[in-house]
């Protein structure tokens, strides 16, 4: 398990994003487009947390990222307002929208996405190796 | 995030390098505005160098090319890899804002 607590900045993101990265290439088999997903999704549950989650009001955000062979299965903990982002309605890509997209990117690059409100908020995000079988 | 916006009669290009997100975009937002205050007719947002993109940043790519499309411009996006090119893609934006227009030569990549 590799646990991290940033304050719930902006200016802390690519700190945070870097380490998501990182734990990626620790993946058995991890290709650069698990890891580009996951580092995209990641990314905007960040941003989620500080911008629509009260931001510094939310205090330290706790990143917890476990490994397995199969899979990487990230964990963001925060104490401000609650965002379940499952709840942001699927944006109407023919429109060409500039907003709203966050959610979706991150329903689309992962496989299993669980959100827990209370004390604290827990955005729980799963992405699974895709199998070898065409390899 | 560097960028640097060079013109060369009707056309502009903007390379935009490193991370574009919710902190770094509004740092280009005002370049932005001038390029479409000045409607622009051509612009290139050149991303080779783009590390790291998020739904801030798209944004802004796409409210260039809404408002310059609004007064007949052009805005392409030339060098997508890596991560930025799998948000276009899962966007669909690869297909709008990566379709090759005309241009002269010698212009972006």
């Amino acid at each position: 398990m590799i646990r991290a607590s940033i304050p719930g900045r902006l200016e802390y993101r690519d700190l945070a994003i870097r380490l998501v990265a990182s734990a990626c290439k620790l993946v058995p088999r991890g290709t650069e487009d698990f890891a580009n997903e996951v580092v995209s999704a990641f990314s905007e549950a960040l941003n989620n947390v500080i911008l629509h989650g009260s931001g510094e009001a939310a205090g330290e955000i706790e990143i917890e990222i476990e490994l397995r062979e199969d899979r990487l299965m990230i964990r963001l903990m925060d104490h401000g307002q609650a965002f379940d982002p499952r709840t942001v309605p699927r944006p109407d890509l023919d429109s060409l929208p500039e907003t709203g997209l966050g959610a979706f990117i991150i329903q689309s690059f992962m496989d299993e996405v669980a959100y827990t409100g209370g004390t604290p908020n827990t955005l729980s995000m799963t992405k699974r190796l895709k199998r070898a079988t065409n390899r | 995030m560097k960028f640097t916006r060079v013109d060369r009669g009707d056309h502009t290009v903007l390379v935009v390098e490193g991370v574009l997100d919710a902190l770094t975009a509004p740092e280009i937002r005002p370049t932005i505005e001038a390029l479409v205050q000045e409607q622009r007719p051509c612009v290139v947002v050149d991303v080779a160098g783009l590390r790291l993109i998020d739904s801030s940043g798209v944004g802004v790519i796409v409210s260039l090319f809404k408002r310059c499309k609004a007064f007949g411009g052009v805005v392409r996006v030339e060098g997508l890899a890596n991560q930025p090119l799998a948000i276009f893609r899962l966007l669909r934006l690869e297909r709008v804002l990566c379709a090759k227009a005309k241009a002269p030569e010698g212009l972006g990549r």
